[in-house]
């Protein structure tokens, strides 16, 4: 019964064209019609304060049409109003086909927001990388996976939303060229608890990606030669590691496996 | 045995962001803070860490908005899981939710929404709340809603049930003063009645707020505590003696200093009020 009744509650809320049930009298149509709406203001206000750089780079009024359509096909299912925008930008990658650094702002924007309450954690810095890599052979090296910061995102994109970010954040003025000559890619990830991002370029991206998925340094370097051939290779993919250390975005780095330690070892002996 | 809801008679705010720097950079006057549980049941990040600083200075008590004791089936053994990790990390004074369920079949509408008082809904909630409090290993507080739907099928009035609820399971109440009244008027019930019917021994902490005026009130938190809700908080204190009280402000959130000087008055009525006077 209970959960009959809910369930019916809950539609009425959702879909306004549903009729009413014939015993509500004209009081509980207006207490129905707060519910309503408390319902929609309520999604498309948290969408809005997660994406707001994108409703003013859009406008309110397509922003609203745009929330509201999503709150029809995705009805929120956290229990938390700042996990529901998770879809947004799928969304609105589809309704502004013809303008593509709108989803890539929002996309933006939902890592900035999931990056302010990823989980604390220290980078490891270019004194106690060096230390940690100072006896490493050959091998070692070559073992090397490393551990990226919590909540860090690599998002590849084919327009200036950074720019747009930019202005948007500095009240500046709005660049009017937004697609970029060559694709690329955004690095956000958290330094203390001020969320950050740069552009990489696509190579740097997929590396670091690779990274993320704990591939070892030699594979990492392998997929780089692929990319960007092995003289550049040989160089950039330092240069890379170099930089992420330097702009605080590794955790930590795995210890070589004991077995290549005996194996460093033996060949000592 | 559970751990129990102590008693506290302090005066409180809520912790809302605009406020964070404040409550970090001086001694804020209040005798605690009220968080939404929901905002701090994260990984890490900055929220947190100003909610470990601000525990440092007062005692924390932990408002949800999401558990939806009211659902027909149990409830999110996730959220139970992270609630607990919070409560443990912040260790409150209370931790309390609504008397009201969100949502149903993987819909959560982000509303307290309203129950039939009946058999039927008691045995429902009571079953979650044990749930609850068993998963917490700790009493809880479940505030009375504003509502805006009354349903034919209910036999109950909504003291009558807060009470039964409370006797059952042992939790605690909150009682919100301002839905009271609101649910008092848009229902046609006596505001009086309802505070007389329930268990005043029970009621840990009062929430005193804003609403919006109209046909149908609404209880938006968006203004300061009207005269007659004042008028009601004195009556409940009458009751229930001094319980922990705090204004809940969640929408065009003022200086922290008005709802200082909000919660001053609070003090006032409560200071000249003699417990049993009723």
């Amino acid at each position: 019964m209970l959960g009959a009744a809910q369930r019916s509650f809950k539609n009425l809320i959702l879909d306004e064209d549903l009729p009413l049930p014939p015993v509500w009298d004209a009081k509980a149509a207006a207490g129905m019609a707060i519910y309503r709406n408390a319902y929609r203001l309520r999604i498309v206000g948290a969408l809005g304060e997660t994406f707001c750089r994108t409703q003013r780079w859009v406008g309110a009024e397509p922003f609203g049409q745009a929330a509201t359509h999503y709150t029809i096909l995705q009805p929120p299912s956290s229990w938390s109003l700042d996990h529901i925008g998770a879809g947004f930008p799928a969304l609105l990658e589809d309704l502004f086909r013809n303008d593509p650094e709108v989803a890539e702002l929002a996309r933006l924007e939902w890592q900035m927001n999931q990056l302010y309450v990823a989980k604390d954690a220290q980078p490891l810095d270019q004194s106690a990388f060096a230390a940690a890599v100072e006896d490493y052979s050959e091998a070692d090296w070559a073992n090397l996976t490393l551990e990226l910061m919590p909540g860090l995102a690599i998002e590849p994109v084919r327009t200036d939303c950074a720019a747009i970010w930019r202005a948007l954040t500095d009240n500046t003025e709005m660049p009017q060229d937004v697609i970029l000559k060559e694709a690329s890619a955004l690095i956000v990830w958290r330094e203390n608890f001020r969320c950050v991002f740069r552009s990489a370029s696509s190579a740097e991206a997929h590396a670091l990606s690779l990274a993320g998925d704990a591939a070892s340094f030699a594979a990492i370097c392998d997929a780089m030669v692929i990319i960007l051939g092995e003289e550049r290779a040989a160089s950039e993919t330092g240069t890379m590691l170099g930089r992420w250390v330097q702009d605080g975005m590794i955790a930590g780095i795995a210890e070589p496996s004991s077995d290549l330690l005996h194996a460093r070892d033996a060949d000592w002996t | 045995m559970f751990r129990q809801s102590p008693r506290f008679d302090g005066f409180g705010l809520g912790l809302r962001r605009p406020h964070y720097d404040e409550y970090l950079g001086k001694s804020v006057a209040v005798d605690f803070v009220e968080i939404i549980s929901e905002n701090f049941m994260v990984e890490g990040g900055k929220p947190l860490a100003t909610l470990d600083a601000v525990r440092k200075r007062h005692p924390v008590a932990m408002h949800g908005v999401s558990m939806s004791v009211g659902r027909h089936d149990r409830l999110d053994e996730d959220y139970l899981d992270r609630l607990g990790i919070l409560a443990r990390r912040v260790d409150p004074l209370f931790v309390s939710d609504h008397l009201c369920w969100t949502g149903v079949d993987g819909v959560n509408s982000h509303d307290l929404l309203p129950l039939p008082y009946t058999e039927e809904s008691l045995n429902v909630v009571c079953r979650n709340i044990d749930q609850a409090q068993e998963a917490l290993g700790r009493t809880m507080l479940f505030e009375n809603p504003s509502s805006y739907v009354q349903f034919p099928e209910s036999c109950l009035t909504e003291w009558e049930f807060l009470a039964e609820m409370s006797r059952r399971t042992g939790c605690f109440l909150l009682l919100d003063v301002n839905n009271v009244y609101v649910s008092a008027q848009n229902h046609d019930f006596d505001a009086l009645a309802f505070l007389a019917g329930l268990p005043a021994e029970r009621v840990r902490q009062i929430h005193l707020a804003g609403h919006t005026p109209g046909e149908v009130l609404i209880d938006t938190h968006d203004r300061p505590v009207c005269s007659p809700v004042w008028e009601l908080y004195a009556h409940a204190i009458t009751l229930c003696g001094p319980v922990a009280t705090m204004i809940e402000r969640d929408d065009a959130i003022p200086p922290l200093d008005d709802l200082l000087a909000e919660l001053a008055i609070a003090r006032e009525i409560a200071a000249r009020i003699e417990p049993g006077a009723a």
